[in-house]
């Protein structure tokens, strides 16, 4: 038997691992997916001439293998990342797309992630009970606070401190500064629009290794921007190369990968989680392990269906679902909304070197300094300013030693700016079990029921709207824009099916991320969000998976569970 | 999938037979079947030799090498192998079959068998024509109504195009003459100043 088993080894159950596995427990990751093996697995140090297929996926590949997938950012340095839809199959209603974008293998998600590392406010925390939408987050920011810290130092962030209460200032590595494009764009901004800021994007980049990450072999970022392929100088953070290192120098860590939970066992008479049904994903066999804790960090959709697929008849709607808000909830952050112009009066001397991994972020502003143009909550931007690519001019006439003087020429300054939206917490936004259709595991297909609601539709014009008012005030002119946001999902921030809450007949679990109703079962991954603030949220499963594995020690060594 | 043998030798061993059949603009159509023995191309000699023809038009040899010194005919066809669904390849064969069609029209001979500057006064004018905007037919949302261009009146000539000029431009040759690239910058500098020497910088990324 173990202390802690940990299931999912991506961003969160990365984290749990680490800190559970730092206070003394045994501890048991068990992965899905495939092994990877930091450096080893990775692709980036193919040069552009040796990626194979000019950095595509096959089409036929593309068309067989990765129908959802292909809708992200899904290349050929990449393609050993993405799952196979058609090996892993979910079902979603014909009018109600959701783009379920996943990575199956050892590290998960966060070989994958765009490191996008920002704090929830105090607002965040405080949005549901204010305007009566989701469960009443049972913790606020100042709880939070100092576990945000504690993953910042530990995980390593660039960023500036800024001082905007809606947008909390973290312990930060040195920023990767704007370029002087952008500094010009955010003069421009925060002239036009008082209360909106400009700032550098918060990367899990190690602009400046510190010792403690140089102990786990991490070394500072080198510019190439080549993240998505995996690091081999583990510059930015992932479970691969460094929550997992860590985890495992302290003697205390096993890991099991290719297999698939099936369900957790409950023992009706202590009220608890014994074990963790799993199935060999190769051979289809079966095994139970056993432990006095378990975390779930299978990703907010994963998680859902393992707690909905561990009826038994004490828990007939599933574990811990006596409030029946497991598997609703399910939001996305509004993606895709993004809005390009060209900035002919961009600095003509200037340009920069290097590839920096992040770009600039405008904090949100809406429903903060300026009031929500009829609807609730608010957005932040992504983006960037740089000089254009020489990708640009490929669709325009032109060809011969033409072409090439023209390609050679350094790009006029040019930007992009995305939104983020915050989705409300919506019970109707479901996941469910389908009652005819199984996996080849035999576990049954997830269905997905989930929508944008009137709010989302506002939002998403606003943010349209505001990212073009931007780059007008900026001396540009808009030549591209999104019409409508991507479709669910395609944020890759799911989260809040499994909700933190302070009512147990309204939520699944407590302010220290503990099932309600299971006291040794605790859930730290996105599932846990009462609501999705517009900040990218993996810090904060981080920040809630460290500080759940701290109190789950203390209520170990006391007896409790 | 099979994978069309392209090791980096054979890469150099082709450019040099190149190199050494004629050293001015615009190659012999001799040079681009001798091109096309090694290795062999999936495409029949007549069409290799057609593609090494219009890549060379598109990117030709200047002070700097082209793509047919950066193999680009052969990485094409290997693309049309390992990446090309059945469709793409019949829409990509099928635009440098209309190239020869009006080389033929145009001048009673094929476009390889043109001479480089008839090649080029050929190509210019289809460049032009095939590339004209014209009113979307789909329906794309999201990131794609973005990140897509403008339709264009000949869909095959602007893929065709697009994929000769991304595999020059990711070539060695290409990345250490016409544009820069450091695989490993090793650090960010947010501001540098412009000199006449500046050119734009390469790579696989977007930006």
């Amino acid at each position: 038997m173990f202390d802690a088993i940990v299931v999912g080894s991506g961003m969160s159950g990365g984290m749990s691992a680490k800190e559970l596995c730092e206070r003394g427990l045994k501890v048991l990751v068990i992965e899905r997916g495939r092994k990877l093996v930091h450096g080893e697995s990775y692709t980036d140090n193919l040069q552009p001439w040796e990626v194979p297929n000019a950095g595509m996926v096959p089409e036929e590949d593309l068309a067989r293998h990765y129908k959802i997938q292909g809708h992200s950012f899904i290349q050929g340095a990449t393609q050993q990342y993405w799952v196979k839809d058609d090996e892993h199959p979910y079902v979603t209603p014909e009018d109600k797309p959701f783009d379920w974008i996943r990575g199956y293998h050892l590290g998960g998600r966060s070989i994958m992630w765009g490191r996008q590392s920002y704090r929830l406010s105090a607002q965040d925390f405080e949005a549901n009970a204010k305007d009566g939408h989701g469960s009443d987050w049972p913790i606020r920011y100042d709880d939070l606070a100092p576990w945000y810290s504690h993953v910042e130092k530990f995980i390593g962030v660039a960023g500036s401190k800024e001082g905007l209460p809606q947008l909390p200032d973290g312990d930060f590595l040195p920023a990767f500064a704007l370029n002087d494009g952008e500094l010009q764009f955010k003069a421009a901004i925060e002239k036009a629009f008082p209360g909106r800021k400009v700032i550098p994007g918060r990367t899990a980049n190690l602009s400046q290794a510190q010792p403690h990450h140089e102990e786990l072999g991490r070394m500072t970022c080198q510019a190439r921007s080549l993240c998505d392929r995996g690091c081999t100088y583990g510059a930015y953070h992932s479970s691969l190369s460094s929550s997992l290192p860590a985890a495992d120098r302290t003697g205390n860590l096993t890991i099991v990968t290719d297999a698939i939970v099936h369900s957790l066992v409950h023992d009706p008479k202590t009220g608890k989680v014994s074990g963790v049904r799993v199935i060999d994903s190769n051979t289809k066999a079966g095994k139970t392990y056993e432990a006095k804790v378990v975390f779930l960090n299978a990703s907010t959709i994963g998680t859902a269906q393992i707690l909905l697929n561990s009826k038994s008849a004490a828990m007939p709607r599933g574990l811990a679902n006596g409030s029946d808000m497991v598997g609703r909830n399910l939001m996305d952050h509004l993606f895709a909304l993004s809005v390009a112009g060209l900035l002919p009066n961009g600095p003509k001397d200037s340009f920069y070197h290097g590839r920096r991994p992040t770009g600039l972020y405008i904090p949100r502003f809406r429903n903060v300094t300026e009031p929500g143009e009829g609807f609730l909550r608010g957005y932040g931007y992504q983006g960037g300013v740089s000089r254009m690519s020489w990708r640009a001019g490929i669709g325009q006439p032109g060809i011969g030693a033409e072409l090439k003087a023209r390609t050679r020429k350094l790009g006029p300054w040019f930007t992009y700016i995305s939104g983020f939206g915050e989705m409300l917490p919506n019970p109707e936004n479901r996941v469910t079990l389908s009652t005819s259709k199984v996996d080849q595991w035999g576990i049954p297909l997830v269905e997905v029921n989930c929508a944008h609601g009137p709010n989302e539709q506002k939002m998403a014009k606003q943010i349209l709207d505001d990212g073009k008012a931007m780059i007008q005030a900026a001396g540009g002119f808009v030549v591209s824009t999104a019409t409508e946001p991507g479709t669910p999902g395609l944020g890759i921030h799911e989260m809040g099916t499994a909700c933190m809450g302070k009512d147990p007949k309204t939520s699944v679990l407590n302010k220290f991320n503990q099932a309600h109703e299971v006291p040794n079962l605790f859930i730290t991954d996105g599932a846990a969000m009462a609501s999705s603030g517009c900040q990218n949220p993996s810090l904060t499963y981080m920040a809630l998976s460290a500080r759940a594995a701290h109190h789950a020690v203390e209520f170990l060594r006391e007896g409790k569970i | 999938m099979t994978t069309t043998s392209m090791d980096r030798r054979s890469l150099l061993e082709g450019a040099l037979l190149l190199l050494g059949v004629t050293a001015t603009a615009g190659f012999s159509p001799d040079a681009f079947a001798k091109a096309a023995a090694s290795p062999k191309p999936s495409l029949p000699a007549g069409d290799f030799a057609l593609l090494s023809a219009v890549a060379d038009t598109i990117i030709p040899r200047t002070d700097t090498p082209g793509a047919v010194d950066a193999r680009v005919p052969a990485k094409f066809d290997a693309l049309l192998v390992n990446w090309a669904a059945p469709k793409r390849r019949t829409e990509l064969t099928g635009a440098l079959a209309t190239i020869d069609r009006l080389a033929r029209e145009k001048t009673g001979q094929g476009f390889v068998a043109l001479t480089p500057e008839q090649r080029k006064e050929l190509l210019v004018a289809h460049d032009v024509a095939a590339l004209k905007p014209v009113p979307r037919t789909d329906k794309l949302t999201g990131m794609q109504a973005m990140m897509a261009g403008p339709a264009v009146a000949d869909p095959g000539y602007a893929k065709l195009k697009e994929l000769i000029v991304v595999l020059y431009y990711y070539s060695e040759e290409a990345l250490t003459t016409e544009l820069t690239y450091e695989h490993s910058p090793g650090d960010w500098t947010p501001s540098i100043k412009v000199t006449p020497e500046t050119r734009a910088t390469g790579g696989l990324g977007m930006f």
